[in-house]
């Protein structure tokens, strides 16, 4: 089979699994559901398998012609690069193990077959969005994902507790998603006016040496496409549907707001990379913004108490980190950082999905303690999580991470001062998790003891693969250390074969910089390991009440109060203009208005019927008036003629 | 003929016939009027012009009474008659269905309608729009809310009043040609100075019947007084004819009136945008917040028809059909919500998505569509506008965009405080299998005008562009 048709039946499986178990799924046995589901997930990883080892070169597939107008024309069309094929894989493969984690995990609710058909449709518009050719199937792709978010988050919607407050996360995501999605749009439009295609590669050539488009122009389009990235990538200002968005089901978390969607505004940038070089200005400003939220969301992760909140600022924080890579040309490092925290988040989130479980839907840590000895394979991979993420020595975040802050030490030794910040926060937050969780005596009342249960082996194999994956995933990409051949592999198969980043220079540390760059990290890592191991795992140094909570404890705890900060700022102020727009200027001002209007002829009857007054005189009065009124008008007239 | 005469007999007959037939007795008529519809589709030459009527005379006063259609006018027409099939289906298992006055109410507004969309003389199109008005304020009337008279006098003398002014628009045009038909009124080159009255002459009338900001007031107040079947016949047809005078009538006959009329235009329908979409966030009723809704997506249409390119008038039809098949969805999923509960208070009701999870799962799907997410006719329609809209002025465009994030609010909010959370009544009568038949079935329509929508813009193309003035 040629690459053409193995790309299409990889995108048309999990489409083709949603519309079998969305209409016949809720007459088949849940088993069945979940093997279908999952089953045409595999084939699909299969087939991004067999794409990628035999893909050489770049090639479009070209399917029909969306849209065309005077000038333009937009086509469903697909492209096979070594970007669009490594997110394939990423996508695909992470999808399989989660489709199968859920199996497990879901099989005690009765919306089993919706799950899964949204989950399917969920991998099916993440593939368009990673395959398409241009902007406009993009989009497709990007506004789809949207969509499955907002309906699995909001999946459990008539939870008698929680239903309302699920929906009510399910909308916030989708507003804010739209929001970017109307950067996304301007960016589109700008794109169109200028360059009069939307496709990748016309574009990279257009953009090439002597290209003439005006610098403001740049700056347009690259900022609303990093509008768009902010919303997707939950980034400053349109972070907070993220953590909320932990309402959904884990292996939701696990998937879509951890280790694919998430990414896409990274992918986003990748994939405009020759419009970003164009603009530096824009770099610098994701470069801050990659910063800040990396730092915020550090900041705030620290005082968490919900399992799923902590790993959902900790994934704004690492996709903060991709951006600062992103602001700093370093395209094949953050896709290098997506690959790895795809591996480790999508492995503590399901590992926190697992301790769920065993919790009976307790999410608060102060409640658990002591877990290590009940579910020991959770416990096990979730320590490599743990440690892969804070960038332990040799796991896979080690040097995805390392990466990124040797590029920052080589551009600033002040930013390479911030993002080490950032990063001990990292490991202060996920260590205290970990410990408090798997460690000390369990104090979550002995009811909830007796419940506790290692999860069956569906839900404990992905969690194993996964382990693996984030202890050998920096083998992708080693740094030139000691190696003659093999360093860089991910590096220059991305650069090899991707619009753009095939003319960028990659640069490289000295050995010895790199060294020193790791010795430090690691001894931090280490210190922290002690340090949280004492305070959490020997002295049990409980996360306090909220009440008890003040200073900076209190601020990360209240999450800076920016939910606040944006009810007040943007949701109070709309609600009121609609209210006063509503009973105060549509009803008084304009109906009144024309009510009023219509009056006056009302009224003007009431004079005019006055003049009907029967009486003679009063006629003649008026005709007098009128035949005075009369000859002056034409006298004057006259007058003015002849002067 | 027989696309006008079929509903006009049908109309007649329905009088006649006795109540209990009423029901199969419209759905025939309807559908054999789309089949007729359709047959003309077939072999139709997107370039020509169809004559359907022609006495080959002037008449006094310099009436023409010519009628035929257009790429244009086919289109409208098999809208109407589609949208008039899934009316009558919608209401099959109400009351108001029984009722043979409906039946023949609804056959004679198909009939205005369609004599409105193929009228090709001036002063026939005037009467066809005045005569549509009759059918709905009866079907208003009798079978709206009880104490909705002031309402309905209120809608009746607006309207009336707006389409005093585009009949005097068409006389003063007619007084510079030899007749009302409208070949040769597309000859008249007007005098500096009238074009930019006439044209407000027509747009008063078509800014009320749009509604436009601010000629909007009496729309919700209508809306929510009104039979459910009123409401899809107001917004799904009613409306569109004003679009439609828009293209085919105001903008090819009065160009030159388009510099002066132009900004007021796509300022008013920009502010109706946002104004709109700021009102539905707050609403409770369900009805009024999918009429200010409305009064958003038609600013939209109304704007991009007044940029008068090709490309604009290709997003505002695709827009046109599809929120035609949008309203006629939101408003049903309204009605059965105030059909099973009594009420359209979204936050009385909550948690309906568990008891009827059919009617559920649809309403979302009409809501999404709503929205103009990717593979839905809303998506190309709004794409293709807020472009357009862009490229005309940059502040325009991005206040036209606010549509996504507002639309989100509004749709979201009121499916999700009705549909969503734990239940608050105890049973909700699922979908019976006529209106599951009109979800599916506008779904449908949805899907393959969002992916197709190629078709449908070649097959404009020549009247569209036949309906370009260059400007001397």
């Amino acid at each position: 089979m040629t690459i053409d048709s193995i790309v299409l039946i990889l995108i048309a499986l999990p489409l083709i699994g949603a519309l079998v178990n969305g209409t016949i799924g809720k007459k088949l046995p849940n088993i069945v559901v979940g093997t279908i589901a999952t089953s045409v997930m595999l084939a699909s990883f299969i087939c991004a398998v067999l794409v990628f080892s035999q893909f050489h070169k770049t090639q479009l597939i070209h399917l029909f012609s969306l849209l065309k107008l005077d000038g333009f024309q937009l086509n469903a069309r697909f492209q096979v690069d070594a970007l669009s094929i490594w997110m394939t894989m990423i996508v695909t493969g992470i999808g399989t193990l989660i489709h199968l984690f859920s199996m497990g995990y879901m099989s005690h609710d009765k919306g089993y077959y919706k799950f899964f058909t949204y989950l399917n449709l969920f991998i099916f518009a993440m593939l368009l969005l990673v395959l398409g050719s241009n902007y406009f199937v993009l989009f497709f792709g990007w506004e789809g994902v949207g969509i499955c978010s907002y309906l699995l988050i909001g999946f459990h919607y008539s939870d008698l507790e929680k239903g309302i407050s699920n929906s009510i996360a399910a909308r916030k995501a989708f507003i804010m998603n739209r929001i970017g999605d109307a950067g996304l749009l301007f960016a589109l439009f700008l794109i169109l006016s200028q360059f009069g295609t939307l496709e990748y590669l016309d574009l990279a050539r257009m953009t090439g040496p002597g290209h003439g488009v005006a610098q403001a122009m740049l700056i347009g389009i690259t900022l609303c496409l990093f509008l768009a990235a902010t919303g997707k990538s939950a980034q400053i200002p349109l972070f907070t549907w993220l953590p909320d968005a932990m309402a959904g089901p884990t292996p939701v978390s696990a998937l879509i707001h951890a280790a694919t969607m998430v990414t896409a505004g990274i992918y986003l940038v990748v994939r405009s990379n020759f419009l970003f070089e164009l603009a530096p200005f824009t770099k610098d400003i994701i470069l801050y913004i990659g910063l800040a939220t990396s730092l915020v969301a550090a900041f705030i992760a620290l005082r968490q108490n919900d399992i799923k909140k902590v790993l959902a600022y900790s994934t704004v924080s690492q996709l903060g980190l991709m951006f600062v890579a992103l602001g700093m040309g370093a395209y094949t490092v953050a896709i290098f950082h997506v690959t790895t925290h795809a591996f480790f988040k999508a492995l503590l989130f399901l590992g926190s999905g697992s301790v769920i479980h065993a919790m009976s839907d307790e999410q608060d840590i102060r409640k658990m303690g002591g877990l290590a000895k009940k579910l020991p394979i959770t416990h096990a991979t979730f320590l490599i999580g743990t440690l892969a993420i804070s960038g332990f020595p040799l796991l896979s975040g080690f040097y995805s991470k390392d990466e990124i802050l040797g590029h920052a030490l080589a551009a600033n030794p002040l930013l390479y001062g911030i993002l080490m910040i950032s990063v001990a926060m990292t490991s202060i937050y996920m260590f205290r998790m970990y410990f408090l969780v798997f460690f000390g005596s369990f104090r979550g009342g002995e009811k909830a003891a007796s419940h506790l249960h290692e999860s069956p082996l569906i839900m404990t194999l992905p969690l194993m693969i996964l382990a693996i994956l984030s202890v050998f995933g920096g083998i992708l990409n080693l740094p030139g250390l000691f190696l003659h051949s093999g360093a860089h592999w991910l590096n220059d198969f991305l650069s090899g074969q991707t619009a753009g980043l095939n003319l960028l220079h990659a640069e490289h540390l000295a050995a010895s910089t790199t060294l020193i760059l790791m010795f430090v990290a690691s001894a931090m890592t280490l210190l922290i390991l002690i340090w949280a191991y004492i305070n959490y795992a020997k002295k049990q140094k409980l996360a306090l009440a909220d009440e008890e909570l003040h200073g900076w404890q209190l601020w990360s705890n209240k999450k800076l109060y920016i939910d606040e900060l944006y009810a007040l700022v943007f949701v109070k102020p709309i609600e009121f203009i609609g209210n006063v727009f509503y009973s105060n200027f549509d009803i008084k001002v304009l109906a009144q208005g024309v009510y009023s209007f219509a009056q006056l002829f009302s009224k003007l009857g009431g004079v005019t019927r006055k003049w009907q007054n029967g009486v003679l005189s009063s006629y003649l009065f008026w005709m007098l008036i009128g035949l005075i009124s009369l000859i002056s008008y034409y006298f004057i007239k006259l007058q003015v003629w002849n002067f | 003929m027989e696309l006008l005469i079929l509903p006009f007999v049908f109309g007649i007959l329905s009088f006649i016939i006795p109540s209990s037939w009423s029901r199969t007795f419209g759905l025939i008529g309807a559908a054999s009027s789309l089949m007729v519809a359709l047959f003309h589709l077939s072999g139709f030459e997107p370039q020509t012009v169809r004559t359907i009527f022609d006495p080959n005379r002037t008449f006094p006063l310099g009436l023409s009474f010519k009628m035929g259609f257009d790429a244009l006018g086919l289109v409208m027409i098999l809208l109407t008659n589609g949208i008039v099939l899934l009316v009558l289906l919608s209401n099959w298992n109400r009351e108001i269905a029984k009722n043979k006055l409906f039946t023949a109410l609804v056959f004679l507004m198909q009939f205005g309608l369609l004599g409105v969309f193929t009228a090709q003389d001036g002063i026939l199109f005037y009467i066809f729009w005045e005569f549509t008005l009759l059918p709905i304020f009866l079907i208003l009337y009798w079978f709206g809310a009880k104490d909705n008279n002031p309402t309905l006098f209120k809608f009746f003398i607006y309207t009336l009043v707006g389409s005093l002014a585009m009949l005097a628009a068409f006389i003063t045009l007619g007084s510079f040609s030899s007749s009302y038909s409208y070949e040769d009124l597309r000859q008249v080159s007007l005098p500096a100075g009238y074009a930019c009255w006439i044209m407000s002459g027509f747009l008063l009338a078509f800014a009320i019947k749009i509604p436009l900001f601010p000629f909007h007031t009496w729309q919700p107040a209508t809306y929510s007084s009104a039979p459910m079947a009123g409401t899809m016949l107001l917004s799904a047809l009613m409306l569109k004819m004003a679009l439609f005078g828009m293209i085919k009538w105001m903008l090819p006959l009065t160009a030159e009136g388009l510099e002066c009329m132009r900004w007021p235009v796509i300022i008013l329908g920009s502010i109706g945008i946002v104004y709109g979409a700021l009102i539905a966030i707050k609403q409770n009723d369900i009805k009024k917040i999918f009429a200010y809704a409305s009064i958003s997506h038609l600013g939209l249409i109304a704007a991009g028809i007044m940029l008068y390119t090709t490309s604009a008038m290709q997003g505002a039809m695709i827009q046109i059909i599809n929120h035609s098949l949008i309203s006629v969805g939101l408003f049903l999923a309204a009605d059965i919500l105030e059909n099973r509960t009594g009420t359209r208070k979204i936050n009385e009701l909550g948690g309906i998505a568990k008891l009827a999870p059919h009617y559920g799962f649809w309403f979302a799907v009409i809501v999404f569509a709503g929205l103009s997410v990717p593979f839905t006719a809303g998506f190309i329609g709004e794409f293709i506008l807020i472009k357009e809209m862009f490229s005309f002025h940059m502040i325009i465009g991005i206040v036209a965009a606010t549509t996504l994030v507002l639309g989100a609010v509004y749709m979201l909010r009121a499916y999700q405080v009705s549909m969503f959370g734990a239940p608050k009544l105890t049973e909700f009568q699922d979908l019976k299998w006529n209106e599951t038949f009109v979800f599916v079935a506008l779904t449908i329509l949805i899907l393959v005008i969002g992916l197709s929508s190629n078709c449908i813009i070649d097959f404009l193309e020549p009247s569209l562009s036949n309906y370009q003035v260059t400007l001397k």
